[in-house]
């Protein structure tokens, strides 16, 4: 080995040799130190930040409006609140309740209330004290005056504003980073705590960096300055004495690869080790993962550099090798655009989110908001709502409501906001009318998910659960029908309601008509929120901003009663999961331990540690206090009771296919449907996973076009690109991201590591074997 | 394990190697015969000179026996074993016409690089570059950058990278090219005393003065063949007879020319001719071919005899640069001939 390791010591040599590396040099140094300044400031999260804080405005504005005019609501928390409004915004608070329309923006709103941080005099100990607390304000009301700062006390003045003003606001962490540059404050603070702050350093904006700087820069100065290497060692004076030493010509040349690779080397080594200690140092983000970035882009480099060696060896010229590797990145990033508009337009959309089963047809709702319908004839998914990537029509994930029927909603612009764009009625598809939809009752405002729950519809919608009878809806269904048919038209439900509140209905998510609220009064679910339906539909269980709450209906069966709750500990914005099976509620909520509670009292049963690579994406009860849960990396794994101790659990090894998209159990047959690859659906047994059966159907023309063609050009053209993902993934440690659409629904995205990885090691050793070949056969 | 190669064997050794190009155009492709079944050895001490002109196929002879390209057929071995061999390359060492180092490395430190190509230790390349940098002459300057370099110190450096590795066969290709008088002088002392230590030396020159001097055999290349091998005065004496000049004294030049016209057929072996140009005011030129002193005997005899003063007497000898060009000249006639 010892000639080798000479021709790649004197490559480095000769790269140090470079004018070009000196200018890259300074010019990382330069990057390094623009970086360096950035800091951060860690407070108590107290300021409205407009829009994203205020996450349902409509029932901001409805609860200030009713209590401005609500006389009865005058002394309570939120009627003194709206007192202390400023002038522009009672008189909007005033034409609202007259059924005007809202003009002021959020932004005013959050001004207005930000105000009402510095100014307390609204507050009242007695108008709090009926109020929901957090467990955090409840410490600080105990707190005397003397004893809070100024940032825990505007931190308190906040959280009473949350607390009289339930299910307004978006849950953000109790504390939030704010970013400085050389000292100076940047002018918006983060929404986001230490350990969220993190995570995205770690997860978008190291990676973009990673990606511009090492991926394009430096990768295209990299094949300029080696470009002329082989060319060069192909020079006779050169080449016949290299070749007249006691070397093999492959490993000549693979020395010769490894050398100019070394270029790269010593300028992304500054870079990364740079960034890493920049991280550390000025925001105490220790991420040794940073560090995988050295040979990932050394890696991304050297499938550039392969055609670029080859493109030498055959013509001997610098120029054409530049060209061919610049022509060979076009192709990457060309076929690249392609995959990705496949991907977008083709089996992103396609991909199931949910799945319900009725008999034994198998309805799916999609990422691209279409609902589907399995046709065993046919063996192909028939469309009910088309699933488009760029549709506005949010379709709610469909709930079983008997045995050949299911109901659904299709909100207009339900997926640029949860509300929609005007109002939207239930969908109920039966068997008996050929699966077509039927328009029913009027869907709550800002509706985002429907249960079934022994007989009654349950309508999360906004902060508020609302519960209608069956049996009415499908009624409805008929007689929206005959109505259509007689060219009648709906009554407006809002209208029915009359007065105050009446006007006030839709904004304040209250009941519509046919509806009833379930929650008590002055309760919200407050997001992140997550509702179960279990116990026959006899409980609900629900998270809400970090409490788990169990709800029970009554004998009657038409109210329910919270029956008991319990705070969870760590930050309340995190997202999660539950999941109930036989007593046994399971929680799990972003990196944290899976935890298990009774589903009576909620009493803490066990912890199971989750990876901390992984969060969750949903869970399932399989009875038997059995649970599968769904995580970020697209694999299955069941939450069991472990033999060793009572209220033992233990997480298993993934079970199932691998690229699952939804996971779904169906207690009648004892099946889970997992679905997996886009549309494809597994069907185990829920005991011992055996496989009992799938749906695997015909591809249309589009997705055959995807497999046979674009699948392939992409795995033989390697995708450079994708590999940012794969730093991504490294640097953040995950392998998903969860992406946040405009409706504040999350999107998991998963990072397909493996693929450019496989696909640019195969290009890497392919193009090598043909170089070794050329140049060890040909006569120089 | 390699044998080892027996001590008599020829070092160098081509049997019928022809090397044919293909190339490649949209025009079609087209064949060129570098080599057409070359045949010649070199043995263990022997400073063996390869002449002939430019595109005569010295360089691909010369990367045959490197290994650098493949004979399209025949058979070429250094030591015993195929040329190109990892063990035959090992055992060589090499220094191009137009040696071209990186420009990052000083003297010592392309030493150091060519030395670990050829699987020195560091200790043995320090020990060797001590004594290379003193021979070539470059001590006290092998911490410079190359690019501070001449050709001629340039040329120095290759020989010495071409010794660093105490090589049994030397292949020199134009060794002295850039080199002022000095440095040629002691380039040949070089090459003379590693020949006297027992080193095969391939040269490859077109300084035939040189190649005169220092080359125990020679072998002329004119289109991909050989024109002819062997010792210097083996290839004179091959293609050609002494020649005698004499100046002489006639009354006239009728008398000069009768005298030759006798003299000729009396002894048609001695091919005597007036030579017209050449000769000192008031006398004649004679020359004629002699191989032996007894034929100069003769004609002298035949000139006294006559009664005619000899002025000047003159045995030329043929130089190899004669020689060449007679061969080559023959090959260029042979191949535009019919």
């Amino acid at each position: 080995m010892k000639p080798y390791l000479a021709i790649i010591r004197d490559s480095f040599h000769a790269a140090l040799s470079s004018r070009v590396l000196w200018i890259a040099f300074l010019a990382i140094w330069l990057v390094l130190a623009a970086l360096a300044p950035f800091g951060y400031q860690e407070d108590l999260t107290a300021d409205f930040r407009g829009a994203r804080d205020l996450a349902y405005r409509s029932r901001l504005r409805g609860l200030l409006a009713q209590g401005l005019n609500d006389p009865e609501l005058a002394g309570t928390a939120v009627g003194r609140l709206a007192a202390a409004m400023p002038e522009n915004i009672v008189e909007e608070l005033n034409e609202i309740s007259e059924g005007g329309n809202a003009t002021l923006r959020a932004s005013e709103y959050a001004d207005a209330l930000n105000k009402c941080l510095d100014d307390e005099s609204w507050y009242d100990r007695d108008a709090w004290a009926s109020t929901l607390r957090l467990t955090e304000l409840r410490e600080l009301d105990e707190l005397p005056d003397a004893e809070l700062d100024e940032s825990m006390r505007r931190r308190r003045a906040r959280l009473r504003i949350e607390a009289a003003m339930p299910g307004v606001f978006a849950t953000r962490s109790a504390k939030s980073i704010s970013l400085t540059y050389a000292g100076f404050d940047f002018p918006a603070e983060l929404a986001v705590d230490k350990t969220r702050f993190v995570g995205i350093i770690n997860q978008y904006v190291v990676p973009l960096i990673i990606d511009w700087l090492l991926g394009f820069i430096l990768i295209f100065l990299g094949i300029l300055v080696t470009a002329a290497m082989i060319p060069d060692m192909l020079q006779p004076g050169s080449l016949h004495l290299l070749l007249s030493k006691p070397v093999s010509r492959s490993m000549l040349l693979i020395s010769k690869f490894i050398g100019g690779c070394a270029f790269v080397f010593l300028c992304v080594i500054q870079l990364v080790v740079g960034l890493y200690l920049v991280a550390g140092l000025r925001l105490d983000i220790w991420n040794a993962r940073l560090l995988w970035c050295i040979p990932v882009s050394v890696f991304l480099f050297s499938v550039f550099y392969s055609v670029s060696v080859l493109a030498g060896l055959r013509w001997r010229s610098p120029i054409l090798a530049i060209g061919v590797t610049t022509m060979f990145g076009g192709i990457c990033f060309v076929v690249g655009i392609i995959g990705g508009v496949f991907d977008g337009f083709v089996t992103g959309p396609a991909r199931i989110q949910s799945m319900v089963v009725v008999g034994d047809v198998t309805f799916a709702s999609t990422q691209g908001s279409g609902l589907i319908r399995f046709d065993k004839n046919a063996n192909e998914w028939v469309e009910i709502f088309g699933s488009d990537a760029i549709g506005m029509d949010r379709t709610l994930p469909p709930v079983v409501v008997d045995q050949d029927t299911i109901i659904t909603a299709r909100t207009k612009g339900g997926r640029m906001n949860p509300f929609g764009s005007g109002s939207s009625d239930l969908l109920v598809l039966s068997a008996g009318n050929n699966w077509e939809p039927e328009p029913s009752l009027g869907l709550p405002p800002a509706t985002v998910r429907l249960y079934e729950a022994s007989g009654s519809l349950l309508a999360l919608s906004g902060s508020n659960l609302n519960q209608t009878e069956v049996a009415g809806v499908l009624a409805a269904a008929g007689e929206q029908s005959d109505k259509e048919g007689s060219g009648e038209k709906a009554p407006d439900t809002t209208e029915q309601a009359g007065g105050l509140l009446g006007r006030l209905s839709s904004l304040l998510g209250v009941a519509p008509t046919g509806f009833s609220s379930v929650l008590p009064s002055g309760m919200a679910l407050e997001p992140p929120r997550v509702v179960m339906v279990s116990g026959g539909g006899s409980q609900i269980h629900a998270l809400s901003r970090a409490r788990l709450l169990r709800f029970v209906r009554s004998e009657a069966g038409q109210s329910w009663a919270l029956a008991a709750e319990h705070e969870l500990e760590g930050d309340p914005s995190i997202r999660g999961v539950i999941a109930v099976s036989e007593g046994v509620v399971l929680v799990s909520r972003g990196e944290r331990p899976i935890e298990l509670f009774d589903s009576e009292t909620l009493e803490p049963l066990s912890k199971v540690d989750l990876s901390d690579r992984l969060s969750p994406t949903s869970a399932i009860g399989l009875g038997k206090s059995r649970f599968m849960l769904l995580t970020s990396d697209g694999r299955c794994r069941l939450v069991t009771p472990g033999n060793d101790g009572q209220n033992a659990f233990v997480l298993s090894d993934t079970v199932g296919p691998g690229t699952v998209e939804a996971i779904t159990y169906h207690a009648e047959q004892n099946l889970v449907y997992v679905a997996h690859d886009t549309d494809q659906v597994e069907l185990l047994n829920a005991d011992d996973l055996t496989k009992q059966g799938e749906i695997n159907p015909a591809l249309g023309v589009w997705r055959r076009v995807d497999k046979y063609l674009i699948g392939p050009l992409r795995f033989v053209i390697p995708q450079t690109g994708e590999l940012g993902e794969t730093i991504g993934a490294i640097v953040s440690g995950k392998s998903a991201m969860a992406v946040r659409d405009a409706s504040g629904e999350e999107q998991i995205v998963r990072y397909d590591i493996l693929r450019p990885v496989f696909s640019c090691s195969l290009f890497i050793a392919v193009m090598l074997m043909i170089n070794c070949i050329y140049f060890g056969t040909r006569d120089y | 394990m390699n044998p080892k190669p027996s001590t008599d064997a020829p070092i160098v050794h081509v049997e019928n190697v022809a090397k044919c190009y293909s190339k490649w155009s949209l025009r079609g492709s087209r064949r060129v015969h570098a080599l057409k079944g070359i045949s010649l050895s070199a043995s263990r001490g022997e400073v063996f000179g390869l002449l002939g002109p430019n595109g005569a196929g010295k360089t691909t002879l010369v990367k045959v026996l490197l290994g650098v390209v493949r004979p399209t057929s025949g058979k070429a071995s250094v030591f015993e074993r195929p040329a190109g061999s990892k063990f035959a390359r090992s055992k060589i060492g090499y220094l191009p016409e137009t040696l071209r180092v990186d420009r990052h490395h000083t003297a010592r430190s392309a030493l150091s690089f060519y030395g670990r190509l050829g699987n020195m230790t560091k200790k043995q390349i320090d020990k060797r570059s001590d004594e290379l940098l003193d021979l070539v002459g470059l001590q006290g300057r092998d911490k410079e950058p190359l690019k501070r370099f001449s050709k001629g110190m340039n040329q120095r450096l290759g020989l010495a990278q071409a010794l660093i590795h105490d090589p049994d066969l030397l292949v020199l290709d134009e060794p002295t090219d850039g080199l002022d008088p000095v440095g040629r002088s002691e380039v040949r002392k070089v090459i003379e005393r590693l020949s006297a230590a027992g080193k095969t030396i391939f040269l490859n020159s077109h300084i035939l003065q040189e190649v005169e001097v220092v080359c125990t055999r020679v072998a002329v290349l004119a289109n991909g063949e050989i024109r002819g091998s062997g010792t210097i005065a083996d290839l004179a004496g091959k293609q050609d007879s002494d020649v005698v000049l004499l100046d002489v004294c006639f009354e006239n030049e009728v008398a000069a020319k009768q005298f030759v016209e006798v003299a000729s057929d009396s002894h048609p072996d001695l091919c005597l001719s007036l030579d017209p140009n050449g000769s000192p005011r008031g006398t004649h030129r004679i020359s004629g071919k002699v191989n032996q002193q007894h034929s100069v005997d003769q004609i002298v005899d035949l000139v006294r005899a006559g009664g005619v003063s000899i002025t000047r007497l003159d045995v030329k000898r043929p130089s190899l640069e004669d020689t060449f060009m007679k061969l080559v000249g023959k090959a260029t006639q042979q191949d535009s001939g019919p």
